[in-house]
């Protein structure tokens, strides 16, 4: 080991370069896999805050295709089965009923959301989007629309639409409110097609006094996708204590497309992966590979001496590991510094108008880099291992050159 | 001194052989060596002095013939074998490159020790004894680069002798020293050989140390020339 280092510390430029070759990659890697998290918690987020939550509870047939959103006639079952649940952080009832919004000679096609207002505040940004007019509480009888549906059916606060739902368990119901507040909606569709209402008021469109389609969950402690365990775990809590005709969906059924580009994402990361060791490894091979043909007269007399060839190929290959560990540390640990640092500086503030949807839907302005343990020592202990392996081929032709022949070379 | 051989060759024959050229270096050798003996292969340049040493100290396999250690063929020895025997049997003295440069004179010198496995103390302390006994432990801290070629070659010799092998084999130790460092490289070795016993087998060219051994083989083209026994221990 002390031949080792002093050959390391003989050639300084050689074994840098082939420090950095390590150390290059695993520090990428890291910061990589910081940038990675990140998004995806910022994904996540968006999806799960939003719209879904991470679990909803619905009737059994609600994923049938092409029908309307199955009507869980009395969610209370539900609702005193999350009570029971550990590890909950936030539920509430909610009824989405597809509806026809009219105002004079206009209509339009919208969903009417049925939410208890006080329950969603915590999670929904809906209120501080208000332009014009107020946002609802449970006893309010109007609705809330976004800007763009004011504008097709040419209403303000304080005029009358009329609301025509339609189901098919319930039939077809028919109101008629005002709009009590108008919103700047982040994205233009919700502005063209969401009508908010008070739940008990949407149980009136929908012709029933209980009647919820969803009552959607988020579970507490949950950061990102890496946290699915515990998203399982309250579902499977759930499936154990809800009647038979309830489901438990969790974000992955209910925004699979979202799913489905995580599982893309890890794939795409391991071949960003597998081209930076390749091109570390190619550098380890090349130096280590120089550097047993500079030493090819001392190689010959370690062999002459009586040196075994395993005892050969270990020294070159222990040389190689100790560069390939301090590159491997030293790039983590660069890696993980450098994202802490980013975190002591308050994170990653997101372009201006991306940074302006973030905030309207409530979800984080700021890209917070993260990065886990296993995929650092991952990213580190793969990074060493593929530069040792490069290794084995210089070390493999050193351990079998032959003494005489070696003691001749001239460089 | 036993009357069987330490070192018997039979018809030894090397040929060097390329795509374009076929070099006989040795041309059927039948030589015997004895323990203790302290005997110098003489000869020109290219007379097949360094190959008769690297097939003796199972660095290079001949064309034909055998090689015969304390009564063993070398012939059928695997290479690791070989290196066995080696670091075991065969101390070396290189005409030059001999030591390790990232080890110390005292690494060097037991260097061969760690390779059979002695414990470090042990062998720190064998080391230490051997270049006393050379007049060169003040160097065992250095290293080689920190030191005249004439010490160089020293270490050399007490790294060959420190793990008592059968048979010390030099190649042109002297070839790059002047002439009052090579007449003590060879005076030590001879001390060595009286005092210690060591069995040596040196190539050289140079005529003036032929004096000092108790031996000498000449070779010419590849065959033995002469045998004459001179100094006797």
């Amino acid at each position: 080991m002390k031949a080792a280092i002093r050959h390391l510390v003989r050639n300084r430029r050689r074994s840098l370069l082939t420090l950095l070759a390590v150390l290059c990659p695993v520090f990428a890697l890291v910061v990589m896999f910081g940038f990675a998290s990140a998004n995806l918690s910022d994904m996540f987020d968006t999806v799960t805050r939003v719209d879904t939550g991470h679990l909803q509870i619905r009737h059994v047939d609600t994923r049938a295709a092409g029908s309307a959103t199955a009507l869980m006639q009395d969610p209370s079952h539900a609702l005193e089965a999350l009570a029971g649940i550990d590890g909950i952080e936030w539920y509430t009832a909610r009824l989405d009923l597809p509806a026809l919004a009219s105002a004079g000679d206009r209509s339009r096609t919208v969903l009417v959301q049925g939410v208890v207002p006080e329950e969603i505040d915590p999670i929904s940004s809906t209120r501080s989007l208000i332009v014009a007019g107020t946002y609802l509480t449970s006893d309010s009888l109007g609705v809330v629309i976004g800007e763009e549906l004011a504008d097709l059916l040419k209403v303000g606060v304080g005029d009358d639409l009329v609301l025509l739902g339609a189901h098919p368990e319930t039939g077809v119901g028919v109101l008629r409110v005002p709009v009590v507040g108008i919103v700047d909606a982040p994205i233009a569709e919700m502005g063209r097609s969401v009508v908010q209402a008070p739940l008990a008021l949407t149980r009136q469109l929908a012709r029933s006094a209980t009647a919820a389609t969803a009552v959607v969950v988020r579970v507490a402690g949950v950061t990102g996708p890496w946290d699915s365990d515990r998203i399982d775990a309250v579902a499977a809590n759930l499936r154990a204590v809800l009647p038979a005709d309830y489901g438990v969906l969790d974000w992955r059924d209910l925004v699979p497309q979202v799913d489905v580009f995580l599982r893309i994402l890890n794939p795409a990361l391991l071949i960003v992966a597998a081209i930076f060791f390749g091109l570390g490894a190619l550098v380890v091979l090349n130096t280590v590979y120089l550097s047993v043909m500079e030493r090819t007269r001392e190689l010959g007399l370690v062999l002459s001496l009586g040196a075994s060839r395993g005892r050969v190929m270990r020294s070159i290959l222990s040389e190689a590991g100790i560069l390939a560990g301090v590159g491997a540390v030293g790039g983590a640990l660069g890696g993980v510094g450098l994202v802490w640092i980013v975190e002591a500086l308050g994170g990653i503030p997101l372009p201006a108008e991306y940074s302006a949807f973030a905030k309207a839907v409530g979800i984080n302005s700021v890209l917070h880099l993260r990065v886990d343990a296993p995929q650092v020592l991952l990213a580190a202990a793969a990074m060493a291992a593929v530069a040792v392996l490069a290794a084995w081929v210089p070390a493999l032709r050193a351990s079998n050159l032959e003494p005489v022949e070696a003691m001749r070379y001239v460089e | 001194m036993s009357n069987s051989p330490l070192i018997r060759t039979i018809d030894l024959r090397k040929v060097y052989e390329t795509e374009a050229v076929t070099t006989p270096a040795l041309r059927g050798v039948d030589l015997d060596l004895h323990e203790k003996e302290f005997t110098a292969i003489a000869g020109p340049s290219g007379s097949g002095k360094s190959t008769l040493l690297h097939l003796l100290g199972g660095l290079d396999r001949p064309t034909s013939g055998e090689i015969l250690l304390e009564g063993r063929p070398l012939s059928g020895l695997s290479k690791d074998q070989l290196a066995r025997l080696r670091m075991t049997s065969i101390g070396f003295v290189f005409q030059a490159y001999n030591l390790i440069p990232v080890l110390t004179v005292l690494e060097n010198t037991a260097f061969v020790l760690e390779l059979q496995g002695i414990a470090r103390a042990e062998r720190i302390e064998r080391a230490r004894r051997i270049l006393g006994e050379l007049g060169i432990e003040k160097y065992a801290d250095q290293f080689p680069n920190r030191i005249s070629g004439g010490e160089q070659q020293r270490v050399a010799v007490a790294r060959a002798v420190v793990s008592e092998p059968s048979i010390v084999l030099a190649d042109e130790p002297t070839a790059n020293l002047d002439s009052a460092a090579s007449l003590e490289l060879i005076d030590l070795m001879r001390r060595l050989n009286e005092g210690k016993g060591a069995t040596f087998l040196f190539a050289t060219h140079d005529a003036r140390l032929l004096d000092r051994v108790s031996r000498v083989v000449t070779l010419v083209d590849g065959r033995i020339a002469t045998d004459e026994v001179r100094n006797p221990a």
